[in-house]
């Protein structure tokens, strides 16, 4: 093995100007992907975040007795979805619209009577966060003819959900096109290293060196190259990331909301250096097996 | 070797009909005119060629129906001088001979003392860190002698290994492969110097056209093959 790291060295050595730009092409393409990454996990959180908050408010028919509102409150426990049911009273209906009021609560002073229904806040279980989830358990709510009328905000998590999959679908796509960019290139300065060492492969081969001890330091090039190209990415953007928070979120975070943003997990970072891995190994393997021969 | 053809496209007849044995620790000359065909019978008996027709045994290995992964273990067993030296420009000479021994992963150890030795025995042992390029073409001819010797062949190819070179200096390389000879290799030299069986005389082979037209070597019938 020590012979190949020395072979795989020497050569990368050798070939400094197209090694540096091999593996330029293979961080820039990384980066892009990390980007991409970056912005779809993030994304993905605060829908997670926004979902979790998704309430259903039940108004209720002003004729329920207590008794009613309490048996009404178990049967909807004992739905599938549900997962906390809260009572809101007429009166602390009134006394939060008073305080969301503030200085204009004299707006409320000239009522008859109080207006506001009472109403009971359904809260479903993670499995259920999402619109089809509330549809579903809306459809049985209407069912219940206690409850008056139904408000829950779904449409805009629909149509977050929905760009969502259209960010995962262009990020595969782009993801896939730059794979395809970084096998071409590492492909392309093997094919050229295969060219420039044809010489000495033609003397390994006629003294008696098989096919891996000739393959191996070229595969080993690639995957170095795939390794370093992912690592420095993952570096490079961990450093933008860092001054991105500092300069530009950080500050603006009053503004945004306090929702914090993430950078890829030791799982995560892990999983981009094995691609840059089998990225490097495709690469060689492209031309190695078109261009290498070794008997 | 019994009833090899090579046919190539461009030269239908590069080999035709060609049957010999050499037996183990024999020294013989292929000898013939450019073009008749010395290098292709080479290129045949290190399989990078395979033959059109007919059946080559080395030691063992079917050449004619040799498997791709078979080829580098017939290879350990050959020490081949190439026409054109196939000297690595980059290595000295020192890394050309070990080189040949680093692909048998043999430890640092017994490949410096092997690389020694062979380069002692053609006698450059004090050029050892020269690149190729500072040396003469004689120095170089002997260099490519000792890469082909340094794993202790049983069979040393070498095509034509006194071109470019004075006769002075090509009697010193035939010492050298008589050496090599005597220590039990199989020698098959090709050359177009009909001066060298003068100078250090042994069986012949003489081809011309493809075909052999004179043979020192017993007649070969099918059941002598070897």
């Amino acid at each position: 093995m020590g012979y190949f790291w020395k072979q795989a060295w020497q050569n990368l050595n050798q070939n400094r100007w197209m090694n540096a730009v091999t593996l330029a092409t293979i961080t820039l393409s990384f980066i892009v992907v990390g980007i991409f990454l970056i912005l779809f996990l993030n994304t993905q959180e605060l829908l997670k975040e926004w979902q979790s908050r998704m309430r259903i408010t039940a108004y209720l028919s002003d004729s329920l007795s207590t008794n009613e509102i309490k048996k009404l409150q178990d049967d909807l426990l004992g739905l599938t979805e549900v997962e906390e049911v809260t009572y809101r009273s007429k009166e602390e209906a009134l006394k939060s619209l008073a305080e969301k009021l503030k200085d204009k609560q004299n707006l409320l002073q000239g009522l008859p009577r109080n207006p506001l229904p009472a109403s009971l806040e359904i809260r479903l279980k993670p499995a259920y966060q999402h619109s089809a989830g509330v549809h579903h358990l809306v459809t049985k709510l209407r069912n219940f003819s206690q409850i008056t009328d139904l408000q829950y905000g779904v449409q805009w998590i629909e149509k977050l959900s929905a760009f969502l999959i259209l960010f995962q679908v262009l990020s595969w796509s782009l993801g896939g096109l730059l794979a395809i960019t970084t096998i071409f290139t590492i492909s392309n300065t093997m094919r050229l290293k295969i060219f420039a060492r044809r010489d000495e492969i033609a003397i390994m081969r006629f003294v008696g060196a098989t096919g891996l001890f000739i393959r191996a330091p070229f595969y080993l090039e690639g995957l170095l190259q795939g390794l370093g190209g992912a690592s420095l990415a993952m570096l490079i953007l961990f450093l933008i990331f860092r001054a991105f928070l500092k300069t530009i979120y950080e500050p603006l975070q009053s503004l945004l909301g306090h929702f914090p943003l993430f950078f890829l997990n030791g799982e995560q970072i892990g999983a981009v250096v094995v691609a840059g891995l089998i990225l490097g190994f495709l690469g060689t393997q492209v031309s190695v097996g078109r261009f290498l021969r070794v008997y | 070797m019994m009833r090899v053809s090579k046919a190539y496209p461009q030269n239908p007849q590069a080999l035709l009909d060609i049957s010999f044995k050499v037996e183990k620790g024999q020294f013989i000359y292929l000898l013939g005119p450019n073009g008749s065909g010395k290098t292709t019978l080479l290129k045949l008996l290190y399989a990078a060629e395979k033959p059109t027709q007919g059946k080559i045994r080395v030691d063992g290995f079917e050449l004619h129906r040799i498997k791709s992964r078979e080829i580098p273990y017939l290879r350990r067993k050959l020490g081949v001088v190439f026409q054109d030296l196939k000297l690595l420009p980059r290595l000295n000479a020192f890394e050309n001979v070990a080189l040949a021994l680093e692909i048998m992963r043999l430890d640092k150890r017994e490949i410096t003392k092997k690389t020694w030795e062979a380069l002692q025995l053609v006698g450059m042992e004090h050029k050892g860190n020269c690149l190729p390029g500072q040396l003469s073409a004689g120095e170089q001819q002997r260099l490519a002698i000792a890469r082909a010797i340094v794993n202790s062949p049983l069979v040393v190819l070498a095509d034509e290994p006194t071109a470019n070179i004075g006769l002075h200096i090509a009697e010193k390389i035939l010492k050298i492969f008589a050496e090599i000879n005597l220590r039990g290799a199989t020698l098959i030299l090709a050359t177009h110097n009909e001066f060298l069986p003068a100078l250090l005389p042994r069986d012949k082979i003489i081809l011309e056209s493809g075909r052999i037209i004179e043979s020192s070597l017993p007649l070969m019938t099918p059941e002598r093959v070897g």
